[in-house]
């Protein structure tokens, strides 16, 4: 069985965003994340190869500079000015969480080889099985964490899952399409960055274990 | 004749591989502190050193302390003469996965108990440190060897170390992700630097150091030697599984691919070297969590070897 480059760099890019649960530290967590993304711009320059759609190397670029740079930078200069430097602790303890995100990994193989691809049967399987194990890594994320700025982590993490899923079972979206969701994520993580100041000025903390109800302060 | 040869080479590299080993790595970290180190076969000198000097033998202790390093010893080589770490081996019975890691365990069985029979309050304290690391390292290592275990259908590691991957990415994954969970799993075992700093003069920090604080003379030397053999052991089925990962390997002669062998061997303790002087000791409450990276490696390797099985 021939593993595609876009294959390879999907999966690696799903193996990095499990080690993003075994970490509390919120700066190793932007860092595994930024890494996780630019190899899913990675796997979009491969596609765009393999595809041979000029539009996809311009999806590439804005991805690795937006959510793999951009983001990140904003994310650890909130992170510097919240004081905020480590999660207060998980739901489940973080490596035992880890060891659940690679067995979500391998149980998401099982989940998607029945998926019917446009493109023949067989094709896009590891990709498809990359795209729904990051979109499960990032809820084990959001479910375990306790800070608002972790919940975001999740939240972009899932964001890069769905995009994989698109980009591996067609031959890549159009151009309008993906620069319309990369400025609604980048209006996403601009809002909820507004947010978390917000919060952090109304209850002097970011625990969202602490946000059951609602009252002012 | 070709028999004997095999076994005379499997002799000196038994002798020399490990000294080179520790030697490489003192001489690496020497170098990237500005100063020029002792020359690489020095640790056979301190050996030869300590062999004849006299012993020191305090009176609480029973005859187990210093029965106990002859056993360590014995045991190291009995592995040292099963596991493949090396692509040339005289002839050897069937090699299981799970007698190896039990035997390394028997090991460290005796090297707990002669700390504790040591009377000292530092063996003692070391000892429940390292029986914790044992049993947290112990699934990792298990599970990266039974991954490979999996993926070619045996569990005898000399029919897994002669295999290659059959040219597929998953097995090239299989090998790199196993290499590395037991190279990072052997530096918990081996107490070295990201868990315990082998160069401490503490004893409140010492793990493997504060359990040999007791032995002097012969007994050390028997002790030293056997850390230093059960280094390359583990190094060496590192290096094997990082070489294997690449298809070209089984096409070479047995000369070559032994060469390459014990020039991973050398690398990895290179890069041991360098690690030490890079990065600081981990907290011992974050040790934990350094294991759980290595487990998830090895958990990833078997998965995925479950995976390709099940493809077939």
């Amino acid at each position: 069985m021939m593993v595609t480059a876009t294959e390879i760099c999907v999966l690696t890019a799903a193996l990095l965003a499990c080690l993003i649960v075994g970490s509390l530290h919120l700066k190793v967590n932007l860092w595994l994340y930024a890494l996780s993304t630019l190899f899913i711009a990675l796997a979009t320059a491969a596609a765009a190869l393999e595809h041979s759609e000029t539009g996809l190397i311009v999806i590439a670029i804005l991805i690795a500079l937006l959510k793999s740079i951009a983001i990140p930078k904003f994310f650890s200069w909130a992170i510097d000015k919240l004081h905020v430097y480590r999660d207060l602790g998980a739901i489940i303890a973080p490596p035992l969480a880890m060891h659940a995100a690679i067995l979500l990994f391998a149980l998401s193989f099982i989940l998607t080889k029945e998926i019917p691809s446009p493109a023949g049967p067989g094709y896009g399987w590891f990709g498809a099985a990359g795209g729904i194990s990051l979109v499960f890594t990032g809820l084990l994320l959001m479910l375990t964490r306790r800070l608002a700025i972790s919940q975001i982590f999740g939240f972009l993490v899932i964001e890069n899952g769905i995009y994989v899923f698109a980009l591996t079972q067609t031959k890549g979206m159009p151009l309008m399409v993906e620069m319309g969701i990369l400025l609604d994520v980048l209006v996403g993580v601009m809002v909820s960055g507004l947010l978390l100041f917000k919060i952090q000025k109304s209850f002097e903390h970011i625990d969202v274990g602490q946000l059951t109800q609602l009252k002012e302060p | 004749m070709t028999a004997l040869l095999h076994w005379l080479t499997f002799l000196l590299s038994i002798i020399f591989i490990p000294v080179l080993t520790l030697g490489t790595i003192r001489k690496t970290k020497a170098r990237l502190q500005n100063r020029i180190g002792p020359p690489i076969c020095q640790p056979i000198y301190d050996l030869v050193k300590l062999a004849r000097k006299g012993e020191t033998i305090s009176s609480t202790m029973s005859g187990l302390f210093r029965l106990s390093s002859l056993f360590v010893f014995a045991d190291i080589l009995v592995l040292a003469w099963l596991t493949p770490w090396l692509c040339f081996k005289p002839w050897a019975p069937h090699s299981n996965i799970f007698m190896v890691v039990y035997l390394f365990a028997f090991a460290r069985m005796f090297t707990l108990l002669g700390s504790l029979d040591s009377g000292s309050a530092f063996g003692a304290f070391s000892a429940s440190r390292e029986a914790t690391l044992s049993l947290l390292v112990e699934p990792a290592v298990l599970l990266a060897l039974v991954a490979l275990g999996i993926f070619f259908g045996s569990s005898d590691l000399r029919v897994i170390f002669s295999h290659t991957t059959n040219q597929t990415f998953i097995g090239s994954a299989i090998w790199i992700a196993a290499g590395l969970a037991i190279f990072f799993s052997s530096l918990v075992e081996l107490s070295r630097m990201p868990v315990d700093d082998p160069t401490t003069h503490l004893e409140l920090t010492m793990i493997h150091e504060a359990m040999i604080l007791e032995a002097s003379g012969r007994n050390l030397a028997l002790i030293e030697f056997a850390h230093a053999l059960k280094m390359s052991i583990f190094f060496g089925l590192a290096s094997q599984c990082f070489l294997r990962a690449f298809p070209q390997f089984s096409t070479f002669n047995v000369y070559s691919q032994s060469g390459l062998n014990i020039v991973g061997i050398l690398g990895l303790a290179l890069f041991v070297g360098l690690l030490e002087s890079l990065i600081v000791k981990l907290q011992w409450r974050k040790v934990p969590e350094f294991i759980a990276y290595i487990l998830s490696l090895s958990l990833i390797a078997s998965l995925a070897a479950i995976g390709a099985g099940v493809i077939k």
